[in-house]
């Protein structure tokens, strides 16, 4: 058994990283001008709004709010008398809210959709039905499109089961921290929970807007309530549920849809054409305003002969409010982004309903799925135009060149470029402790033939992608053992399953360990405890060794397996790829032994890095020695089959043109940003590969005894030839 | 109505390369104008890899009483300005029909090569050419730069010296001094972002055939063997020539000659009217096989002189900067064997067998005395290595595959080319080496070619054979 690193402990102090910058614009006053991302603009809008309790589950795009309002604890948070919580999941974050059902208290949490939405579904629903006093306002990060890390589906189906208004803000910063503080409004109003969806882009998006001074909560830590509550209306037990739902229905989502008519949530831009016009979302505004634009209808400020019926609210939406701005109208076009389209077929409905002359165009001019991106948008409007809009004649005239226009920059694009760039997906920085397990697990299936290893979501599910192409499922956050369950039998394999440290403290334990455990499967769970939720962003866990505030505190992952009986349980130095292969294979070979688990406990890297780069400045800074050091490749040496990339893949294992005209292919080379973590020459000994790699190690700034000793050895050397 | 639009900017990187503070840059020197702005980016993960975008619009207008419409999206059409910190990923801008006669490209010229390039055996590279004329035909205007260059001589991240060469570009409506104070007041490593910045301004437009790819470079003949080497047909010289020096350099000129003779041989069936393809084919296969890397020629190759001081540049350290320098060697226990005479009952056959992993690791350091020793050591054993096990196999399997390539010459000299070819599994170390012997043995024993019935047959055999050479990325692992 290897020694366990306590890396954490220099993390101890908060996170790595500092946000020290972010908390200053957290405390700006009322008149004060805010710049920056829109979801630090979002947790100021929070402040302002005078929440009690802030928590959530970190995940891109919304691990930000997180981080900074982790830092702003003690200066910000902590006097206003505002409890904090990074939740152990969403579905703690979600149950959080209940603060918010009999006591006056404003609450808001955040996680990233739609798979925290659905870890928090049992809490959501719960909330939904027994209703708040307190406004209750759930920020989500709708990780759908480009860039996105998760299945792709959209929340709105939920906030539809569990009647939980949905906000999809028009992206105009003002804009956002105006609604962001009006729907606590009205989630007070309708007793409704309120989402807050916002696209990855959105959430990155920068800007700026006039600041209003932080409310201090009517009641908090430091200013407390009157005393404690219990009211069975509120239970969700019959006959309590039966009146909830009728609640929702008949009095809180009528108040919640007054509510957005009286305050103008949504937002109706008339036009100078009157029979035809737009419905869209707020959050694809801008790209439907460009698309105008570049079609010719619409100026750089929005301004549009095409009258726009903005819907931020886009549940519940107010049949009135829509009928009135269809009813005189020949057509009207819905822009509705993502699958089933509710909105459209709801005012398909209503002009159905009420008999109106007006068409509903939407899907068939847009896609059926996937993210509303400009050339979609665009398409979708010039068609609608091009075949509904004939006057004025002079605007028809430019949307047909402008769509042509369009339209031959594509086919060119498309012509002239054969070579299609290669696919680059996110995968294992350099360096990477998780590597190497992999590179281990591969070497052990060579020895057993193809082994179905359950993966699970975080960095690791990278393993997925070349060179390993190695995980043959993934079914959510700590399922990896789980979902292995009922394959291994009928493969006649142990179940194998690999899960991070942050898999395991979400779900992995209870749903994955204690389930092995209980029900006694033959199974081998490999867990990469690097320190921290990497893939988000590495903050920290129960297992980290300090919470994202700075108080010291650990859970560790081997006793608390060890408490529920696991007898079978070694650490790997994962860089040690014969060591870390020797102890997998007795795991997988130990079958009579239930559950067996091999934790690899190295550290981030990338955490690991950020701390060294500071030390390596500060003894540069003061003379003091240093190591440099990198693997490398002899170039003649390197036979060109690239082996050695098929069991790494790290980024600065890369290519190297040749001139030698006897060589097939580039050869192998290690680039700067090589940070020495020895896989290379370990993965050379255990796959018996090629011996052209070396490792280089050099002390700048070295003593006078080293120096010595050093040139003392060169002279040696270099009698014998060496230079 | 007017049909103005903010001025557009698209960058492309990848992760780690400082995407997100040139856009902090960005935003800073709009603010420092006067202009509204938006930046936006859809890097979802904290990995330093993988291709991510940035986005960024400027309205240059100063005192608006109303905010111009911004989008989070870039669109086809109305891209002023596309950044690719790496040319394949401009053109997946160009893909996504981002670049249009609106458009100016600024890309970085240095390949970074994605992990599918990477596992490809031989050379998995795509083709950058075509791809920089596809831009070149799409943009506006397509600058090529070499950011590298501007990073080396700044010492700084490749997003500065992107940034000065935006700014020389003239496209954003920000002066070079706005650039400069949004530098200094981010207030992290200003000097050599400034440094960065200014290289930048400077870089010139690369042309695009100064882009490609490094041609080969053939050694000039060893002088004993010139005349030889002259005597040769004038097309095989270049390749005959360069081979027969690194022979020589491998093991002595006998092994040069024994060469020349078997490549003498394929010369003879060769034909002229087909500028002697095979015979140079095979003179490029012949010598890489036979200069196969055993451990004698790996020690040779570690202690070549000047691979330290080759070390030592790589590193940017001084001459009196104390190094260490370990080499990874593990030959397989069939390697050491290997290192026996031929007589000592080695395998007859072609093909050894044995779990990769099992062998001698060695870790020696080479930049000590006793490592530097050790390898000097290992690499005098050249003067036996005609007796060795591993001489006696590798020759066996040479002169098995040199027979179908001479004996097709005349009938089928495609076949025989594509047979010359084959050599390609003579390649790597341990199993790798294994697995490429097994599919030879397969492939060129038994006087298979000289069935004439089976010959459509064992065509197609050799084809799919080096389909898979070049293709299969698992010949490594499985």
């Amino acid at each position: 058994m290897t020694t366990h690193t306590v890396y954490a402990q220099a993390g101890i102090g908060g996170m790595e990283r500092s946000f020290s910058g972010e908390v200053e614009k957290l405390k700006l006053g009322g008149g004060d001008v805010f710049e920056g991302e829109a979801i630090l603009a979002i947790t100021k809008a929070l402040l302002q709004a005078g929440v009690a309790y802030v928590g959530g589950y970190p995940g891109a795009p919304v691990s930000h709010l997180m981080d900074v309002l982790a830092e702003a604890r003690q200066p910000v948070l902590d006097p206003m008398g505002i409890v904090f919580e990074q939740s152990a999941s969403e579905a703690g974050a979600a149950a959080l809210l209940g603060a918010s059902i009999h006591y006056p208290l404003r609450g808001a949490v955040t996680w990233k959709s739609i798979v925290g939405t659905n870890v928090a579904s049992d809490a959501l629903s719960n909330l939904a039905s027994a209703g708040v006093t307190g406004g209750a306002v759930i920020i989500i990060g709708e990780d759908y499109g480009e860039g996105a890390s998760i299945i792709q589906e959209r929340t709105h189906a939920v906030a539809l089961k569990s009647s939980i208004p949905l906000l999809d803000p028009r992206y105009d910063m003002e804009r956002l921290v105006e609604l962001t503080e009006q729907a606590f409004d009205l989630s007070e109003t309708s007793r409704l929970p309120v989402f807050i969806s916002l696209r990855i882009r959105a959430a990155h998006m920068t800007g700026s807007f006039r600041c209003k001074d932080n409310v201090e909560p009517q009641f908090n830590a430091n200013r407390q309530l009157p005393g404690a509550k219990q009211d069975y209306d509120r239970i969700v037990l019959p006959p309590s549920t039966y009146a909830q739902e009728q609640d929702k229905v008949e009095a809180r989502l009528p108040a919640a849809q007054k509510f957005i008519v009286d305050n103008n949530i949504n937002e109706h831009f008339p036009g100078s054409i009157d029979d035809i016009g737009i419905v869209l979302q707020g959050g694809t505004y801008g790209t439907v305003v460009r698309a105008l634009n570049q079609l010719g209808a619409a100026d750089a400020f929005g301004d549009s002969p095409v009258p726009l019926l903005v819907l931020n609210a886009i549940y519940p939406l107010v049949p009135e409010q829509l009928v009135d701005f269809i009813k005189d109208k020949k057509s009207v076009l819905v822009v509705e982004e993502g699958n089933p389209n509710f909105i459209e077929t709801e005012i398909r409905a209503l002009a159905q309903k009420h008999k109106l002359g007006c068409t509903v165009h939407g899907k068939g001019h847009f896609p059926e799925a996937g993210e509303y991106i400009s050339d979609v948008v665009c398409t979708g409007i010039a068609e609608y135009l091009q075949k509904e809009c004939s006057k004025p004649a002079k605007l028809a005239k430019a949307v047909a060149k402008n769509t042509d226009s369009i339209r031959a920059i594509r086919d060119k694009a498309s012509k002239e470029l054969v070579n299609m760039p290669p696919p680059r997906p996110p995968g294992f920085c350099t360096g990477c402790p998780e590597r190497p397990v992999f590179t281990a697990l591969e070497l052990l299936q060579r020895e057993k033939g193809k082994l179905h290893v359950s993966s699970d979501i975080g960095c690791s599910t990278f393993s997925t992608l070349p060179p390993f192409n190695m995980g043959s499922t993934v079914l959510g956050y700590g399922m990896s053992l789980a979902s292995g369950g009922a394959v291994g039998p009928p493969l006649g394999q142990p179940g194998v399953a690999v899960m991070g440290d942050g898999g395991f403290w979400h779900n992995g334990l209870t749903t994955g360990a204690i389930n092995a455990q209980w029900n006694g499967h033959d199974s081998m769970l490999v867990v990469l405890e690097n320190g921290y939720a990497s893939a988000t962003g590495q903050q920290h866990l129960p297992s980290t060794g300090s919470t994202p505030w700075g108080r010291k505190m650990k859970v560790s992952i081997e006793t608390t397996l060890r408490a529920i009986g696991v007898r079978w349980l070694e650490r790997v130095n994962s860089y040690n790829v014969s060591g870390t292969l020797k102890t997998l294979r007795r795991a997988y070979d130990a079958k009579d032994k239930g559950l067996r688990v091999v934790i690899s406990d190295k550290e981030c890297m990338l955490a690991n890095q950020r701390r060294e780069k500071r030390r390596r400045a500060d003894l540069l800074a003061a003379n003091k020695p240093y190591p440099v050091e990198r693997f490398g490749v002899d170039e003649e040496v390197c036979s060109g089959d690239h082996s050695c990339m098929r069991l790494s893949g790290c980024p600065s294992l890369t290519l190297r043109p040749t001139h030698d005209p006897l060589k097939d292919g580039p050869a192998a080379m290690v680039d700067s940003n090589c940070v020495a973590c020895g896989l290379c020459g370990e993965a050379a000994h255990a796959a018996a590969l090629c011996p052209s790699f070396y490792r280089a190690r050099a002390t700048v700034n070295a003593g006078i005894v080293q120096r010595t000793l050093s040139r003392f050895s060169r002279m040696l050397t270099n009698v014998m030839g060496a230079s | 109505m007017t049909a103005e639009r903010p001025i557009c900017v698209l960058v492309a990187a990848l992760g780690g390369q400082g995407g997100g503070v040139l856009m902090d840059w960005f935003v800073a020197a709009a603010q420092l104008e006067g202009f509204p702005s938006q930046a936006t980016s859809t890097p979802g993960v904290a990995q330093r890899t993988g291709a991510t975008t940035y986005y960024f619009e400027v309205f240059p207008q100063t005192g608006l009483a109303r905010r111009p419409v911004f989008s989070i999206y870039p669109a086809p059409g109305a891209i002023d300005l596309q950044v690719s910190f790496e040319p394949t990923e401009a053109a997946r801008a160009l893909s996504g029909g981002f670049v249009g006669p609106e458009t100016t490209v600024i890309t970085a010229s240095q390949r970074i090569f994605s992990t599918s390039e990477k596992i490809r055996p031989g050379d998995g590279t795509i083709a950058l050419t075509p791809i920089l004329e596809a831009l070149s035909s799409c943009a506006g205007k397509l600058a090529i730069i070499d950011l590298d260059e501007g990073v080396r001589a700044a010492r700084c991240h490749p997003n500065a010296v992107m940034f000065g060469a935006i700014a020389a570009s003239g496209v954003l409506p920000f002066s070079i001094e706005t650039c400069r104070k949004a530098i200094k007041q981010s207030g992290v490593a200003v000097e050599q972002n400034l440094a960065g910045f200014e290289a930048g301004t400077r870089l010139p437009s690369l042309s695009i055939a100064a882009t490609q790819k490094p041609p080969a470079e053939f050694s000039p003949p060893p002088a004993d063997l010139k005349n030889e080497i002259q005597s040769l047909p004038e097309p095989v010289r270049p390749m005959a020539g360069h081979a027969a020096t690194h022979l020589l350099d491998y093991q002595d000129k006998a092994y040069a000659e024994l060469f020349l003779k078997r490549l003498g041989k394929v010369i003879e069936v060769d034909r002229q009217d087909m500028d002697y393809r095979l015979s140079v084919s095979v003179a490029r296969r012949l010598a890489a096989w036979m200069g196969y890397e055993d451990v004698i020629r790996v020690a040779q190759l570690k202690t070549r002189p000047g691979r330290l001081a080759s070390i030592r540049r790589d590193l940017a350290i001084g001459d009196d900067v104390p190094l260490k320098v370990h080499d990874f060697l593990k030959p397989g226990r069939e390697e050491l064997l290997d290192l026996l005479p031929a007589f000592s009952g080695g395998t007859k056959k072609g093909v050894q067998t044995g779990r990769g992993g099992a062998g001698l690791a060695l870790k020696l350091k080479t930049s000590g005395p006793f490592g530097w020793a050790t390898m000097r050591a290992l690499a005098s054993l050249r003067r036996w290595r005609r007796s060795t096990r591993r001489y006696d196999r590798e020759h066996r399997m040479i002169d098995r595959w040199l027979k179908p390539v001479t004996d097709m010459a005349a009938d089928d000299y495609q076949l025989a080319c594509e047979l010359a070819d084959l050599a390609v599994w003579a390649r790597g170390y341990g199993d790798v080496r294994s697995r490429g012997f097994a599919e030879l043995d397969k492939l060129v024993g038994d006087n298979k070619h000289a069935n004439a019935e089976m010959r459509p047959a064992y065509a197609d055999e050799i084809r799919a054979s080096l389909a898979a050479a070049y293709s299969d990325t698992e010949t490594g692992l499985r």
